[in-house]
């Protein structure tokens, strides 16, 4: 199974108000060329992509709220999902694109490669729905019920490694990429975020 | 730490616009931590390390929450590289409130490193810092320190030390 079809039937089903929080590297890459949005918070680090998600998803508990991470990243937090789990979210899709292995990095095994499986960590940490997907249909299924249905779920996506030629670059960087993202939910939320000369106190 | 200096700390926080904290369990902050727990006005989201709280403030704050993370001093180390990685990067404020173990006076030699480590490490990680001795400046140093963060979009800390952690 490829990551960018797997990409490409979620972005497909998404609501454009859906928010999507997503890891650095290929998986931001493929979804920025799908779904073009200031909904996206795009090229979160190693290790926080799940910890930025249950930020925004405690905070907006009115949105619904898709990280799109990599087994690599969350390897590096395992933790973040028992932090998650003890939230109680009714609004999150955790999606874990994972090829193995450490693709932006050379390409060398990660530890799902070997023993680990994200899916039975994810349950032991109290994740309350979770399962692994191998193939398009069963992605399709699952991510349609996840994205229709309120409450917590967690998927694993087992896909091959590779991404697609001609990505269009990324041309954010993560400033820019916060001024967007924040002035986005300004707007739809009528919140203020920025706010250069905080004096009210 | 003292209920007094507890009172303060709230007080400051709600004052300064603080409405989620994010914190792992500690015990020179333990009495404040239960206190931040059990009052709802605050969003509390309560970490297994100082590095997922960093990562949960940034999505608060980008969601429009005005968050704080309570950090133990050991924990700044923990919470260095994604202060490194979302906050510095990516140019996000973040309030952080930290007990200054190791601070002159306090005795424990097991804190010694941290004399060494807290100041250099803020100052490397571009977070400017006011250190706190007495609980009556404690409430207006969080004041300041929010809007200072909120309007350079970087991170503050206050650091309590003296008789504000006894």
């Amino acid at each position: 199974m490829k990551r960018f079809d797997c990409l490409k039937l979620l972005a497909s089903m998404i609501n454009a108000k859906t928010i999507v929080v997503a890891n650095v590297g290929p998986i931001s890459r493929e979804w920025n060329a799908l779904r073009p949005s200031d909904a996206n918070l795009l090229q979160v680090n190693l290790g926080l992509c799940a910890a930025v998600g249950l930020g925004i998803s405690v905070s907006l508990p009115q949105r619904q709220v898709v990280i799109l991470d990599g087994d690599g990243n969350l390897l590096l937090n395992l933790a973040s999902l028992a932090d998650m789990a003890n939230q109680d979210l009714k609004n999150t899709v955790h999606i874990v694109l994972d090829n193995e292995a450490y693709e932006g990095g050379g390409g060398l095994r990660s530890a799902t490669g070997g023993k680990a499986d994200l899916s039975v960590i994810a349950r032991g940490a109290g994740v309350p729905q979770t399962c692994v997907v191998t193939t398009l249909e069963e992605f399709a299924t699952e991510a349609r019920q996840s994205l229709n249905q309120s409450g917590h779920r967690f998927i694993v996506a087992k896909v091959a490694k590779g991404s697609v030629a001609n990505l269009p670059t990324i041309t954010l960087d993560g400033k820019e990429a916060k001024y967007r993202f924040a002035r986005y939910i300004e707007s739809t939320e009528g919140v203020e975020i920025l706010r250069p000369r905080y004096t009210h106190i | 730490m003292e209920a007094a200096a507890v009172e303060a700390v709230i007080h400051g926080l709600k004052r300064a616009g603080v409405d989620f904290i994010s914190l792992l369990p500690d015990s020179d902050f333990s009495a404040l931590q239960h206190q931040v727990a059990n009052d709802r006005h605050f969003t509390y989201v309560p970490v297994s390390s100082e590095a997922i709280g960093v990562g949960v403030c940034a999505g608060a704050y980008l969601s429009g929450k005005r968050p704080a993370l309570l950090v133990p001093t050991s924990g700044l180390l923990v919470a260095a590289w994604p202060l490194t990685s979302i906050c510095m990067a990516w140019s996000l404020p973040l309030l952080l409130l930290i007990p200054y173990r190791g601070d002159i006076g306090d005795a424990f030699w097991l804190m010694g490193p941290y004399k060494d480590t807290t100041e250099p490490l803020l100052k490397v990680l571009n977070a400017p810092y006011t250190v706190i001795s007495k609980q009556e400046n404690i409430s207006q140093a969080i004041i300041d320190a929010q809007a200072s963060t909120i309007s350079w979009q970087r991170p503050v800390a206050v650091l309590l030390t003296g008789e504000t952690i006894k």
